[in-house]
């Protein structure tokens, strides 16, 4: 033991004494890098300053941004601004005009999501335009500008938005054109302090998968479907109230208070009523009638990723107790179910609607010998599958086959003496085609119908549509 | 509004329930990302041309932005994951939102901070947001219709607010894994 | 504004008078004097005044009688007028009854002519309309319109006239006989009895009623357009807005009726009555298409009525309608022969004129030996719809 000791000590006294020489031996190195080190130091230093200035420069003009388009997203404005700073102190390895121009890029960034969110206006819109070529008659092939919509979306406050849509159809609006304009939107909505959303205005009734989601790259085909126009007459739309809200397990509850549908509109001598029974007697909030005000609800329920499945319900009374009118009582009752479902590459639907006009007997009386009394039922369903085939780049390809049957009218109430119309059998259509997506908001459309009851009308189509 | 456990939540599906716009703040949001977290270090980080160009060969988007949010989670010395914070916009308004990163950069959860739009709230449901856990930019499965659903009529909101998680985990595989 | 002005005016000063001077009140429940204008209160009394013809016993009453909905009481061709109520005159009479919303003459977008009164739409008012027969040798017969003025400033009503019109109004007979043509026309437009909207069909429109079996088959057969379609011209449905039918369309007509020799005139083989170009109507004169169409009228009240047509070529419905549906595939019913044997269709007209003749819509598209578009029976059906369209119904 005595010995360890003596041996380390001598070790330790040797290590001891042979580091000086070893340090006089590189002291004129240590010295040099000492040098060079401290040079760098001011180097640094200088760079920091300059970035630091800059940042405080840049800051302030931040600063005047934020001040300038006020309030609300003080979260991200905050912590870009705070990113902006902490980015140009925390780069000491970064050269300063480098940190100065991307921190540049970043406030702009972060000016235009503040854009975004703080109050302001959005404008945003869609178009479509159509070439319809029916296969047995090619002269009545037909390309139609079918609408230009323009929708202007001001934010008032981190609670209260208006949102108006204007819609131009048919390319040409004049009194001897046959184009329309149109006001399809109109409302205010407001969040309030529970979370529930209120909405008053003109506004989409909440029916079906199309109506509220009508842009053409929201749909599959040209046209929109037969179920979701003749039965469900989208663009659907009534002045009112509504309340809408969501729950924690992903149920959607939409309902509210509007205006409804005028039978006294309702031309038994043209075709427009077999077309679209609740399109040939809309309102849209037209000097609307509105002693008969109707109600609706609508649930859908979005609790498994990729599933939907919803249903909704419109009622309401359209007489209007109109003088001489002989169908005061008459009441009208729209009803959907609808689910669709998206796994992986897929996309299906099916919905289904009925549609019902009660107490039309004294009413379809006086029509008798017209070709289109009221119908007291309408109904149809639709089933449909689209999968996107080929991704490349922003191209998407997603061919699809939709089935679906409809009958405008299913059934009349009871006219004496065999007086009435025979109601005919239901329409199917199968429509095959596909959607060519470029990038986000431009699709490219062709497809095929083949109808069954009226061969006439087989075509094919083609279009274009876009939405921003 | 705080979230809560799916348990209580369904037992108050029936009253008014509703999650107001503004619904989290971020440090709420790393609490729930990380419990056992004793400590939150602000990481902020900025990327210079060749990470950008990783990041984007990695996830298919560009990388936006060269500084990114992000809070280191710690447990005493030991670092637990990253939170990165983000907005992107879903058809007109900005979506707020946060990943929490393991280690690994996979996907520990995400949380919606502010949704203002008036449709496709459902991205908020745990179920939608479920989807994302446990994936990684390598990995795949973080695109909708790649093993991402989409929200029927919010596909816009649905697409952005998975672009932005799929950049952020391409952020953390590049610039955060260990 | 004016209009409402004068009203006021006029009421004002009426509540200083006493009631109206004498005057022969229409047979017809008429209304109670207090809620006529001034104005249409002196038409009231213009309308009947029989003095005010050269015969002195002829009004717009006398063939626009009240209590047949303003229509002829007789089953004449056309009525006789002039100084000895001999001069025969050369169309029918229509009814005076719903003309309020008749529009002016016009061409639609389409080139159809459109509105105006009298069977060829001459007139472009109720007041330009009644200039005429005060002044029409086969009418009134009033040498001019001083001749008019003169004979009203001998009227009960002279006083009522000058305190609405101003004292000095007769003094210049142009302003005096306007003013005359204009008091009919507001007597025409306000009188509940010109438009009263009461027939069993106004109460079955509005639920309130049931039709009979025969009736509603009528109907279905006049609606339909593969039968009767009746309602292509004469419409039976309620506007969008809410308005009643009024079974016209205002357009106008070429039904290549056959010649009514009961006519005088017509006794001369060069007269021809054709309607929009003339003779009688002057300014289309070389609208060489549309000779031979006449105004479609109201249907309303027509199973008052004992003469049908501009001519009066027929003096029953059950001809009426049978002419509609066998004009065509029984041209022998309705036409002379030739000297040659050969059916002269639409002998009303001269040759160059007959092209212009309606036989494209239903039911004039027949052929001969096609069926009619309406059975005998059809048309009983049809007549007995045509039998609610009388105003005046009371349910029993």
């Amino acid at each position: 033991m005595k010995l360890n000791k003596k041996l380390i000590a001598v070790a330790l006294g040797a290590a001891f004494l042979s580091a000086p020489l070893h340090a006089g031996a590189s002291e004129k190195e240590l010295k040099a890098r000492m040098d060079k080190m401290a040079a760098e130091l001011e180097e640094l230093k200088a760079a920091l300053k300059a970035s630091m200035q800059k940042t405080a420069e840049l800051e302030a003009r931040q600063q005047q941004i934020v001040a300038a388009e006020s309030n609300n997203a003080s979260a991200s404005t905050a912590a870009a601004t705070a990113a902006a700073t902490s980015a140009a102190t925390a780069t000491a390895t970064s050269v300063a005009t480098n940190v100065a121009t991307t921190v540049a890029t970043d406030v702009a960034t972060a000016r235009a999501e503040t854009a975004r969110s703080a109050s302001g206006t959005i404008l945003s819109g869609y178009g479509e335009i159509n070439y319809n070529r029916p296969t047995k008659n090619a002269s009545a092939a037909q390309t139609d500008i079918r609408r230009a919509v323009i929708a202007i979306e001001h934010r008032f406050d981190e609670k209260t938005k208006m949102v108006s849509e204007f819609e131009w159809e048919h390319g040409v609006v004049s009194a001897s054109d046959q184009g329309e304009s149109e006001i399809e939107q109109l409302y205010i909505e407001r969040e309030l302090n529970n979370g529930l959303r209120g909405k008053v205005g003109l506004f989409l009734i909440p029916s079906g998968l199309l109506n509220t989601n009508h842009e053409p790259t929201a749909y599959y085909g040209v046209e929109r479907n037969f179920v979701e126009t003749a039965i469900i007459p989208s663009t659907w739309r009534e002045v009112g109230v509504g309340l809408s809200g969501d729950t924690a397990f992903g149920l959607t509850w939409d309902t509210g208070i509007t205006t409804g549908f005028d039978l006294g509109k309702w031309d038994a001598t043209s075709t427009e009523g077999r077309d679209s029974p609740l399109g040939s007697i809309h309102q849209e909030g037209q000097l609307a009638k509105s002693r008969d005000l109707a109600f609706h609800g609508a649930l859908n329920w979005r609790g498994v990723p990729g599933l939907l499945l919803g249903g909704s319900v419109f009622s309401g009374k359209a007489g209007h107790n109109t003088e001489g009118f002989a169908a005061n009582d008459a009441r009208v009752t729209l009803y959907d179910l609808h689910a669709r479902y998206t796994p992986g590459a897929w996309d299906l639907s099916a919905l289904y609607a009925r549609g019902q006009i009660s107490n039309t007997e004294a009413l379809n009386a006086t029509f008798v010998g017209n070709p289109t009394p009221v119908p007291k039922s309408f109904a149809g369903w639709y089933t449909q599958a689209a999968y996107q085939l080929l991704k490349s780049g922003d191209y998407t390809l997603s061919p699809f086959v939709r089935y679906e049957q409809f009958n405008t009218a299913k059934s009349y109430a009871y006219v004496p003496q065999g007086l009435g119309v025979e109601t005919g059998p239901d329409e199917k259509v199968t429509t095959v085609g596909a959607n060519l997506k470029v990038g986000e908001g431009v699709v490219l459309k062709a497809d095929y119908q083949k109808f069954k009851e009226d061969k006439s009308r087989d075509r094919l189509n083609l279009g274009m549509g876009f939405a921003y | 509004m705080r979230y809560q456990p799916l348990l209580a939540l369904s037992a108050c599906a029936l009253c008014a329930p509703a999650f107001a716009t503004q619904y989290l703040s971020a440090e709420q949001a790393q609490q729930l990302m990380f419990p056992d977290a004793t400590a939150f270090r602000p990481q902020p980080l900025a990327l210079n041309a060749a990470q950008m160009q990783q990041i984007e060969k990695l996830s298919g988007l560009p990388a936006r932005s060269v500084n990114w949010r992000v809070v280191g989670a710690f447990k005493g010395d030991a670092l637990l994951g990253y939170m990165v914070l983000d907005d992107v916009t879903g058809k007109f308004e900005l979506i707020s939102y946060a990943v929490g990163l393991n280690p690994d950069a996979t996907v520990k959860q995400v949380e919606v901070l502010t949704y203002r739009e008036s449709h496709g709230g459902e991205i908020r449901l745990p179920a939608w947001r479920r989807q994302f856990v446990g994936k990684s930019a390598a990995g795949g499965g973080l695109t909708v219709g790649e093993g991402i659903a989409n929200i029927s009529g919010a596909t816009l909101s649905c697409t952005h607010l998975t672009d932005g998680v799929r950049r952020i985990a391409a952020i953390g595989q590049v610039m955060l894994k260990k | 504004m004016r209009h409402l002005l004068s009203v006021l005016a006029a009421t004002a000063l009426l509540a200083g008078c006493s009631g109206g001077g004498g005057s022969s009140a229409p047979a017809s429940p008429a209304t109670p004097i207090s809620n006529l204008s001034a104005a249409a209160q002196l038409g009231q009394k213009i309308f009947s005044d029989a003095s005010l013809s050269a015969s002195g016993r002829q009004s717009c009453a006398s063939c626009h009688a009240p209590d047949h909905a303003f229509g002829p009481v007789n089953d004449l061709s056309a009525q006789p007028g002039g100084p000895n109520l001999d001069t025969p005159g050369f169309r029918a009479v229509p009814s005076l009854r719903y003309m309020e919303k008749t529009p002016a003459f016009f061409f639609a977008a389409d080139g159809t002519p459109t509105g105006g009164f009298d069977r060829d739409g001459r007139a472009q008012s109720l007041a330009e309309q009644a200039q005429r027969p005060f002044l029409a040798p086969h009418e009134m017969a009033n040498a001019s319109k001083q001749d008019v003025v003169d004979k009203l400033k001998k009227a009960a009503y002279i006083a009522e006239f000058r305190a609405l019109y101003g004292a000095g109004i007769t003094d210049d007979a142009e302003q005096a006989f306007s003013r005359m043509t204009f008091a009919l026309q507001a007597f025409e437009q306000e009188a509940p009895e010109f438009h009263p909207y009461d027939s069993k069909y106004d109460q079955f429109l509005a639920g309130k009623v049931q039709l009979s079996d025969a009736e509603l088959r009528g109907l279905a057969l006049f609606n339909n357009p593969q039968k009767g379609n009746c309602a292509a011209c004469h419409p039976s449905a309620r506007g969008a807005d809410g308005a009643s039918p009024l079974f016209t369309d205002f357009s106008f007509d070429n039904l290549g009726l056959p010649r009514n020799t009961r006519i005088p005139a017509t006794a001369d083989p060069a007269y021809f009555d054709l309607g929009l170009c003339g003779p009688d109507r002057t300014d289309l004169a070389d609208r060489k298409d549309l000779c031979g169409a006449f105004k479609v009228p109201t249907l309303r009240n027509v199973a008052t009525r004992k003469v049908f047509f501009h001519n009066g070529a027929f003096n029953t419905l059950k001809d009426a309608l049978g002419f509609y549906v066998r004009r065509d595939t029984n041209p022998e019913e309705w036409y002379p022969a030739g000297a040659d044997g050969v059916i002269v269709k639409f002998n009303d007209l001269p040759p160059e004129y007959r092209a212009n003749v309606n036989t494209a819509e239903v039911p004039y598209n027949r052929k001969p030996g096609m069926a009619p578009a309406l059975s005998a029976a059809e048309i009983d059906d049809v007549i007995q719809f045509l039998g609610t369209l009388t105003d005046g119904y009371q349910k029993p």
